[in-house]
């Protein structure tokens, strides 16, 4: 049987208002699923509870088999690309894209490398010099994407990637996701809203409503 | 590149309040000067215990200052990032040395100092003691009026610092750690340095709970806010003079230097 990239199983958790009690679902490994459903559905509490960002009260999160439920967020290996394209403002783009490597004690000649080679495959390689303000929304989001992908990260996290982008960047980045993907086979949540961005990436589409998946 | 400038009135109105209060310090400050005399100013110079009390005054404000911050970084981060009940009140009591009269809190450190406990802890070093009637003492009324300061004033860099940058570098992989050391805390460097020079400020100045707690012993607690307290009572008004004219200008060189560390985004 191929074993769960992501299983949750029987998580119960809640947060003012919101309550999700005994949440079940199981990624197969390599699957790129796409979690859509309304504001308020609780998708970015569910993808926060797997890097580790929220405790369950009861339940427990596995990643590639292992159970992370009691794991702090740096132990976990999730790349999470969170809304809103939150860059280190004290950093600039290159500084950004290694950070992962540095808190990692990867020597700045390998640094320097690795975040080049992501850069380049983002298109972002002129970007590497620049301070992060200034940056367009797609340019912000491919340094995030960057900075969470260079680490090779086991299970791939993304809130709303593309949801406040122009549709050039929307395009470019959903094909490189796609391409990307293609590649390495890592285990994907993505939250999308958007339907033709769900039908070009989804190996599978989940929606949830009110803490519960449907 | 100059960016356009539209509305010069407003710019006037804004501009004149600050001008008048600016007229009314520089005014202060030109009567004290005008009243300070060559000799006076040499006989100043010339007295050891003078020099000793500019000396000791630059250490101990400087200390506390600096233990003040050294206290006000994770303090300011603890109260910024927790949630749990009774941290208003907690967050309150923070509060109380900067509202209260510092004489009060002279008061409370001589009162503590003579508990048990208190005379314990003084005569730790010997039966001299080494708090009360000591250059220790100064400090530490210092520290208790400045720390205060301090966080209130990192707390509300850190409060301004968003918390997902730190929930993001945790998933890059940095702890706990990693995350204040790397993100969290080089974002709030000018709000370190506002809270040098606020508390710097208070402390540098700081005399009613000084004479309380450590006196004003020439040549060993005395420090330039006693000392123009002292010329005074002696009738030594140009002297008094002149170490108040020394601290404005150890005061404007000291803020000026701090300033100049903010860099930009600097708060105060």
């Amino acid at each position: 049987m191929k074993r769960h990239g992501i299983e949750i199983t029987g998580v119960s958790f809640s947060i003012g208002d919101f309550r999700m009690e005994n949440m079940n679902l199981a990624v197969p490994e390599g699957e790129y699923l796409v979690l859509t459903g309304p504001n308020g559905a609780g998708k970015t509490v569910l993808t926060k509870l797997v890097c580790g960002l929220f405790s369950p009260l009861s339940g427990g999160i596995s990643i590639l088999g292992r159970d992370v439920t009691a794991e702090p967020p740096w132990k976990r290996r999730v790349g999470y690309v969170p809304q809103d394209t939150p860059l280190f403002p004290n950093r600039g783009v290159r500084g950004n894209i290694e950070f992962g490597l540095e808190v990692a004690g990867i020597g700045k000649k390998e640094r320097r490398s690795d975040a080049a080679e992501i850069a380049g495959k983002l298109g972002i390689e002129g970007l590497l010099d620049r301070g992060v303000d200034g940056l367009s929304g797609g340019e912000r989001q491919k340094v995030c994407l960057a900075r969470a992908l260079v680490l090779g990260p086991d299970i791939l996290i993304l809130d709303e990637p593309v949801s406040a982008i122009d549709e050039d960047s929307r395009s470019e980045i959903c094909a490189f996701l796609k391409n990307e993907h293609g590649k390495t086979g890592v285990t994907t949540i993505h939250i999308s809203h958007n339907s033709d961005e769900t039908a070009m990436l989804a190996d599978r589409v989940v929606r949830m409503e009110s803490g519960k998946i449907l | 590149m100059k960016p356009a400038r539209h509305g010069k009135k407003f710019d006037v109105l804004m501009w004149t309040p600050l001008a008048a209060y600016l007229v009314m310090i520089l005014a202060l400050l030109s009567a004290m000067m005008a009243r300070i005399t060559w000799p006076a100013v040499k006989t100043a110079f010339s007295d050891d215990a003078l020099l000793s009390a500019i000396r000791l005054s630059l250490e101990t404000s400087f200390l506390s200052a600096f233990l003040s911050v050294s206290l006000a970084i994770p303090a300011g981060y603890a109260l910024s990032r927790s949630r749990f009940p009774g941290l208003a009140a907690l967050d309150t009591i923070l509060d109380l040395p900067i509202v209260l009269p510092p004489l009060i809190i002279g008061l409370a450190v001589l009162i503590f100092f003579s508990s048990p406990f208190g005379r314990w802890l003084d005569r730790l070093n010997g039966a001299e003691g080494w708090i009360i009637y000591h250059p220790a003492g100064i400090v530490l009324v210092q520290f208790l009026i400045g720390a205060a300061i301090a966080t209130r004033v990192v707390k509300a860099g850190f409060d301004n610092v968003d918390e997902r940058y730190e929930n993001v570098a945790w998933t890059l992989g940095a702890n706990r750690w990693q995350a204040f050391a790397k993100v969290a805390a080089p974002l709030v460097w000018p709000n370190v340095a506002a809270a040098a020079v606020i508390s710097w400020a208070r402390i540098f100045g700081l005399f009613g709970p000084v004479l309380l707690v450590a006196g004003t012993m020439r040549g060993h607690t005395e420090i330039m806010p006693t000392t123009i307290f002292l010329e005074i009572s002696i009738g030594r008004l140009e002297v008094a003079l002149v170490v108040g004219a020394m601290m404005v200008a150890i005061s404007m060189a000291t803020l000026l230097a701090f300033k100049k560390l903010g860099g930009k985004g600097y708060l105060w």
